[in-house]
């Protein structure tokens, strides 16, 4: 199968105050079209930084990233940004939907980024809502959703535009474990009609649901 | 609160000159003759030899029609009640018959000889009215008169530069000249220009025949007026800066906040894609909402702080009553709201441009637990 990611000895440095610290150090890993990969690891081994690498959210200190083929090195960091709009559906930890927007209203914000016509994104948004079990809660803005709905919302946000591949850094962990299963089996469903998806999880029953796993430690990749 | 004080210091810095200005364009004569280094009203001093200067300056060419004015404080009673006790202190204004620039009639008609037009507050105060009869003098201390004289009251009227003190009694000029003493002196003159003729060119020749006397075009006595603002001008700017200070400072403040409030959505959507000058305005958008709903509440307040004030000042003494401190002026209103707008979208820009200027991970990082 054709890689929609391939990333080579990657390593990240930051500067934490005037200490250099190394995140990762020389990672590597591939995914496939079609892949459901679980990215493990203890806290601070690196395992959202790359994450982070992989969807072009930030670029490497050095090594390789290629995206579709495409060196994200060499993008501009806007550059960057209007690829992740349309190849990459990020899912995060606290959801971080716009607390004064509908759920439906959350969901097109990446269409209309994408300056998707109005009502062919109210169209489309509304169809993800309802591919990911929220059809009947359109209207309704994150306060009047639960931590599981929330999430969903914002899965449905992550494909909104139809994307190559979908992160979802910790997706669980705010959730409790019934809602994190339905979560789980939310992504292998996604999968399954495939959507190539990558997590970073210390959740080992969303480790185990993926099809392919490897560990991240000290910054290092491991099968 | 800041946009109203910035109104209201934009209403007043160019405000008392120009209402003053329009006051004086009303009255119809465009030059004012005066003692040396004196403006009309500014003091006591008064020009003599009116008799032959007034031949020269109405021998100037350009010059329509001189009115000399002759201004003194004086005593004034109801005739009958000397003595009682009701004598007040007032203005009293000599005039050239057909003379009315400086009053508007309420009720009666102008002074003839023997005669006076009473300011409408002093005939109520005096409970005197047309026709009936009043002892003007140049003193009435201790129940005793200097010179006086008997008049009968013609009407009621508003003076138009009286301060808010003054009730001033206008009668023909040779009857004041005579209660005064001062037979051949006035105060000050007006000169009607010819139509069609420059002002400062019929200021240029009375100048030249009226060498002893200082002869100023309206715009001389706003220039003058101007100078002797400037005080008010400075502190105006002063307040209207600080005001504008405040505002941005008070918007920067809160989009600020709002902004490190909502770091995680920001970053999330930083993340997700979407371009940072649609995220910046975004926040931009929201700041300048933020001032112009501010901001137009501020005008409001502005206007009704600026009449409260008005109504205190109104009472400064030396300015006539007709003079107004804070002139309501759209462009100095439109100018006040356009500053305060533009500032929010400076004061919403820096917080949201600093915080979109970092890569979308390192938002993350900040954001995520």
């Amino acid at each position: 199968m054709s890689a929609v990611v391939a990333a080579r000895e990657v390593t990240r440095d930051y500067l934490r105050g005037r200490t250099r610290v190394r995140a990762l150090r020389g990672a590597t890993v591939t995914v496939a079209k079609g892949d459901f990969l679980a990215v493990t690891g203890p806290s601070g081994s690196g395992k959202s930084t790359l994450l982070h690498l992989l969807g072009g959210v930030d670029v490497a200190t050095s090594g390789e990233v290629l995206f579709l083929g495409r060196d994200l090195a060499r993008l501009s960091v806007e550059e960057r940004a209007a690829l992740r709009l349309r190849e990459v559906g990020l899912v995060f930890q606290r959801f971080h939907l716009l607390p004064m927007l509908a759920a439906i209203e959350n969901v097109e914000l990446p269409l209309a980024a994408a300056r998707v016509p109005r009502r062919e994104r109210r169209e489309r948004a509304a169809a993800v809502l309802e591919r990911v079990g929220l059809g009947d809660r359109l209207r309704h803005r994150p306060s009047e959703l639960s931590g599981g709905q929330c999430q969903r919302v914002a899965i449905a946000r992550a494909l909104a535009n139809d994307p190559a591949l979908v992160l979802a850094d910790e997706p669980t962990g705010e959730l409790d474990t019934a809602t994190s299963r339905r979560v789980l089996s939310l992504l292998r469903e996604l999968n399954a009609a495939g959507t190539t998806v990558v997590v970073a999880t210390h959740d080992l029953e969303l480790a185990a649901g993926a099809g392919r796993r490897i560990r991240v430690v000290d910054g290092r990749t491991r099968p | 609160m800041s946009t109203a004080m910035l109104a209201d210091m934009l209403m007043l810095g160019g405000g008392i000159q120009r209402s003053f200005g329009e006051l004086l364009e009303t009255r119809g004569y465009e030059l004012r003759v005066s003692p040396k280094g004196t403006l009309p009203f500014d003091t006591e001093a008064t020009i003599p030899g009116w008799g032959t200067l007034r031949d020269s300056v109405g021998g100037v060419a350009g010059v329509d029609r001189v009115a000399p004015v002759l201004a003194m404080s004086v005593s004034v009673e109801v005739e009958g009640e000397e003595g009682r006790g009701g004598a007040r202190r007032t203005l009293a204004l000599g005039l050239d018959a057909g003379n009315r620039s400086l009053y508007e009639v309420v009720e009666g008609d102008g002074p003839g000889a023997g005669e006076a037009l009473v300011d409408a507050r002093l005939a109520e105060a005096l409970g005197v009215r047309t026709g009936g009869r009043l002892r003007l003098g140049t003193a009435a201390e201790f129940g005793t008169w200097g010179r006086s004289a008997s008049v009968r009251v013609s009407g009621t009227g508003n003076f138009v530069f009286a301060t808010a003190r003054d009730m001033p009694v206008a009668l023909p000029l040779a009857d004041l000249q005579v209660l005064s003493g001062l037979e051949d002196e006035v105060s000050f003159a007006m000169i009607r220009v010819s139509a069609g003729v420059d002002p400062e060119a019929v200021r240029a020749g009375v100048a030249a025949v009226a060498e002893r006397v200082e002869v100023v075009t309206l715009a001389g006595i706003s220039d003058k007026l101007d100078e002797r603002l400037s005080y008010f001008r400075q502190v105006a700017a002063i307040l209207g800066s600080v005001s504008l200070l405040v505002a941005v400072l008070l918007i920067g403040t809160i989009t600020a906040v709002s902004v490190s409030e909502r770091l995680g959505v920001i970053a999330a959507v930083r993340a997700i894609g979407v371009a940072r000058r649609r995220v910046v305005g975004e926040l931009v958008a929201e700041s300048v909402v933020l001032a112009a709903v501010g901001g137009g509440a501020g005008i409001g307040l502005g206007v009704v702080v600026a009449g409260y004030l008005e109504s205190i000042l109104a009472g400064l003494p030396g300015l006539p009553a007709a003079v107004r401190f804070f002139v309501l002026q759209p462009g100095s209103l439109a100018t006040a709201y356009g500053l305060v707008i533009a500032s929010g979208a400076v004061a919403g820009a820096v917080p949201a441009m600093r915080a979109t200027g970092r890569e979308a991970t390192e938002l993350l990082r900040r954001a995520e637990p």
